[in-house]
């Protein structure tokens, strides 16, 4: 009996504690992969600043889970009933404890809001007038972008827009959107029907696009590559379809793409990069 | 008017019986039944009913993402289930749940013999099924033998411009704006009843700081039922002007606003998310004492947080609304406001944590439900405070990392808390102890399903997922983190059949339970089980907090609890009431005529203006001769 107590204990211990180290390594064995729309594996400024304010808080958030959660399974094997009439002292509360857990975790997350409300007006601060402009509009259910500031052969600025698409892998539909990398960009960001998200996880948390509001922001590109992103507001039949790919260059590459779209070729702007629709697997 | 019959001869119980005639059998009794116990019952069924529905319909969500590009269901499909299975376990289960538990208990616990206004709460509990029917009539109204299913397809939030007529032209979004609108008469008409009775019904010497703090929570959640319900009332009149009479309240081509929705929708919303999870927490607060043979720790400290909570819970509504553009300024104070909000609902979990220390934990069924919910919403709540750092809410704004969060505190909070509450109190109302090892089978099946389903969403939100796709790529890196939820859904859904074989099995043993199976420290307990219809022989006179448990204890010179020698205080509340008359309400057919005409009203509004006349005249009708019904039967 002396012996089996402590072992049984122990035993809801370990694996109290396995339960637990197994679940945040699941997270992290998650996070640390190269997935297309990771929110840690960032890519720009904006989303750098959101994933260092979501860690600031999740790692007390996961301290005081472990403080909880390990402390209901101690607390449960160490006062569970040994005799049926065991009645024990009956104690009403404690009123300096009860100012301690009210005080202690107030001040904690006041400490906390002060990064969050200095990122949040980063964040939300105007783009700065040399920012690159590109103008999205969400629709049902494609996303059409426009570059106001880049001119084809007739002086119209430059579109994409792809098929409307409603396959699940719609990458396909989508059209390859050209960014730069490495400079602010400023979105203005619309919506032509009902509302939509827009959200490049990698580059920046995501922003409604509503009917009736421009919102603009500004987000950043570190360095070149392939970045994707799909809209977040259900927005109605073809939703899971409405994803979108980014291409961002550097300064050389963006300015051929540039020169390639202002040759005049009847069509510009309006399919290119789309290949014929792939079956999806 | 009120006719006394406990004087007749001999006993009072075959007095009310003789007098009541049938009333007490056969399914008319049900039908017309004003009797609090009997209408929790009907509650709690129809709740139970409706939970397997909406669990159905998880199922088939979960079933169509359990592996990438699947084509089970098509996108049409999965958009009404989803918004169904949200709508159906807010408003059809979780809500009256809850007040299944507020009929059942409030009298009980406050001493009353029964709510304020009886007549009233059957009606309630009428419009409150008629509405639930109404809403679910809606899957039929599309071509269903082509697998095309009618029912509301926007999302149980509506949001313009996508409910309106121009982009969800069926009636589906009908169905949901007057389904909901019926099911706000039956939660104004509850709460309204439970604040008159816990305010003028307590018994002599309950005072508002000796109730049992579930009848606080309950008061708590009726104001802010009334208070909210109203909000929604409106939005929702408004989106019925927009769809039927080409009003523009949300349309912004003529000058409307798509986010003037969000807005009262969220006022509603929010405070609605504290409606759903209150409750629970009363529950909660009431079996944890029992099971661990102490006082609520800090009893005026949970009692104060819960107020709080009702009051914090109307000022953070744009804390679901960060990225629709609203400023920075407003964002950051609806940030700082939803970071306090976790602080009286951090003081609550302390404070559970306070009443098991020390104590002598009874690890029953009901115990692992309570402390499973204390274990579980404070994941929920924890995920909660991340949201509330606006900035990387962006990143998690609807992505399954939300739905993680919000099945943390609705389902690990809400649902867990009520199962806790039905294994504690189903030996009340039906003297049968639901079984103890089907009871554990059915709580680790839960929840082990639970965080099998619902861990793995934080990282496929993380992951960037967003809710409310039907399908989704290969290569994204989610298919691992669905695969998992899908088979943790089929877990829960096995561990709900265990529950319904336990509650049969146990409904058709022979063993007892006996008034008082837990040794339970408030009135409810102190009267048998099932309890009479009148609940109390004589209106108890309360002396303490847990009056019941100092009927049974006393404390010795060193403060250790001692049981109270046979034949103490507790025999005191057993006297026949012989000579006491007892004012029983009548039964009455007419709330449930004076329900039936809502949701004819609602059919005349989508099809046929014509039948609207009928609907108001059946209100009328109930309404006429509810009025002039008398309140007690006549002395034969």
């Amino acid at each position: 009996m002396k012996i089996t107590k402590p072992t049984a204990r122990s035993a809801g211990r370990i694996f109290a504690t396995l339960l637990l180290l197994g679940l945040i390594a699941l997270l992290f064995s998650a996070c640390g992969t190269d997935t297309p729309q990771n929110t840690f594996a960032t890519k720009g400024d904006v989303a750098h600043d959101q994933r260092t304010i979501f860690l600031l808080a999740m790692w007390p958030a996961i301290g005081v889970m472990i403080f909880v959660e390990v402390g209901i399974v101690l607390i449960l094997l160490r006062f569970r009933r040994r005799r049926a009439d065991e009645v024990p002292k009956q104690v009403h509360g404690n009123t300096r404890l009860e100012v301690i857990w009210t005080v202690i975790p107030a001040i904690a997350l006041i400490i906390l809001a002060v990064p969050m409300l200095s990122i949040l007006f980063d964040v939300g601060r105007s783009p700065k007038a040399d920012a690159f402009t590109i103008n999205v509009t969400g629709l049902q259910w494609q996303w059409l972008f426009e570059y106001p500031d880049v001119k084809d052969a007739n002086g119209k600025p430059i579109t994409l827009a792809g098929d409307p698409g409603t396959a699940p892998s719609g990458h396909a539909n989508a059209p390859l959107v050209h960014l730069p990398a490495g400079r602010e960009i400023k979105v203005v960001l619309k919506a032509q029907d009902v509302i939509h998200s827009f959200a490049i996880p990698r580059i920046a948390g995501t922003r409604d696009a509503i009917p009736g509001h421009e919102e603009v922001f500004w987000i950043e590109i570190d360095e070149p590559g392939t970045l994707h992103g799909q809209c977040r507001e259900f927005c109605g039949f073809g939703h899971a379809g409405m994803t979108m790919t980014v291409q961002a260059d550097n300064d050389t590459d963006f300015q051929a793409w540039v020169r390639e779209k202002q040759q005049p070729k009847g069509t510009a702007g309006t399919r290119s990069g789309s290949p014929a629709p792939s079956a999806s697997p | 008017m009120a006719t006394v019959i406990g004087q007749r001869q001999p006993t009072m119980a075959e007095a009310l019986r003789a007098a009541r005639g049938s009333s007490y059998e056969g399914i008319w009794s049900w039908l017309t039944t004003v009797d609090h116990k009997r209408i929790g019952v009907l509650y709690g069924a129809s709740a139970f009913f409706f939970f397997l529905l909406g669990g159905i319909e998880a199922l088939l969500i979960r079933v169509q993402l359990i592996v990438p590009n699947s084509g089970i269901i098509d996108a049409d499909a999965y958009n009404r289930l989803f918004t169904m299975h949200g709508t159906t376990m807010i408003f059809l289960v979780v809500m009256p749940m809850s007040s299944a538990f507020f009929n059942l208990l409030i009298p009980l616990q406050i001493g009353a013999r029964d709510v304020a206004f009886p007549r009233l709460h059957a009606f309630s509990y009428w419009v409150f099924l008629a509405g639930g029917i109404f809403l679910n009539i809606s899957f039929f109204t599309g071509n269903i033998f082509q697998g095309e299913l009618g029912a509301p397809g926007a999302g149980w939030f509506g949001y313009q411009t996508l409910a309106s007529k121009q982009f969800s032209p069926d009636h589906g979004v009908d169905f949901w704006l007057f389904g909901l609108q019926i099911l706000g008469v039956a939660s104004l008409a509850s709460g309204f009843n439970f604040i008159v009775t816990v305010l003028n019904m307590r018994a002599p010497g309950m005072t508002l700081f000796r109730m049992p703090l579930f009848a606080w929570m309950t008061l708590v959640t009726s104001f802010l039922l009334i208070f909210a319900m109203p909000v929604i009332a409106v939005a929702l009149f408004e989106l019925m002007f927009d769809r039927l009479f080409d009003a523009n309240f949300f349309n912004p081509v003529a000058g409307g606003n798509p986010l003037l929705w969000q807005h009262m929708f969220w006022l509603f919303g929010h405070p609605e998310v504290y409606i759903l999870i209150l409750p629970a927490m009363g529950i909660v607060s009431e079996v944890l004492p029992t099971f661990a043979r102490k006082p609520l720790f800090g009893y005026p400290f949970v009692v104060f947080s819960g107020i709080a909570i009702g009051f914090m819970s109307w000022g953070v509504w744009v804390h679901h609304m960060y990225t629709t553009g609203l400023g920075t300024v407003a964002n950051a104070a609806f940030g700082i406001s939803t970071i306090m909000i976790g602080v009286p609902t951090g003081v609550k979990i302390f404070n559970w944590l306070g009443t098991l220390w020390g104590g002598s934990i009874s690890l029953k069924t009901p115990l692992l439900f309570a402390v499973g919910f204390v274990a579980m919403f404070t994941i929920g709540g924890l995920s909660g405070v991340t949201h509330s750092m606006v900035p990387s809410d962006y990143q998690q704004q609807d992505t399954y990392y939300v739905v993680a969060h919000f099945h943390y505190v609705l389902f690990g909070g809400a649902i867990f808390g009520l199962f806790s509450g039905i294994y504690y109190w189903f030996p009340k109302f039906s003297d049968k102890l639901l079984g103890e090892g089907l009871g554990q089978l059915h709580f680790w099946l839960m929840f082990i399903g639970f965080n099998l389903t619902f861990f793995p969403m934080h990282i496929s939100g993380l992951l960037g997922m967003p809710r409310r796709i039907y399908t989704y790529s290969g290569d994204q890196g989610w298919d691992l983190w669905n695969l998992m939820s899908s088979i943790g859904a089929f877990v829960i859904a096995t561990s709900i059949l265990v529950f319904i074989i336990n509650v049969i099995v146990s409904l058709r043993s022979a063993r007892r339970a006996g008034p008082d199976p837990w040794d339970g420290r408030t009135l409810e307990w102190a009267i048998p089980s099932p309890p009479p219809p009148h609940n109390f022989d004589e209106i108890p006179h309360v002396h303490a907090r847990d009056d019941f448990w100092h009927q049974k204890y006393t404390e010795d010179e060193k403060g250790q609890p001692v049981p109270v020698v046979a034949g103490g205080a507790v025999e005191e509340d057993q006297h026949a009431g012989d000579g006491h008359g007892i004012h029983m309400p009548s039964p009455s057919f007419f709330p449930l005529i004076a329900a039936i005409g809502f949701p004819i009203m609602a059919t005349g509004m989508i099809y046929d203006y014509a039948l609207v006349p009928v609907g108001v005249a059946v209100l009328f009708t109930g309404i006429y001769g509810w009025a002039f019904e008398p309140a007690t039967e006549e002395a034969e």
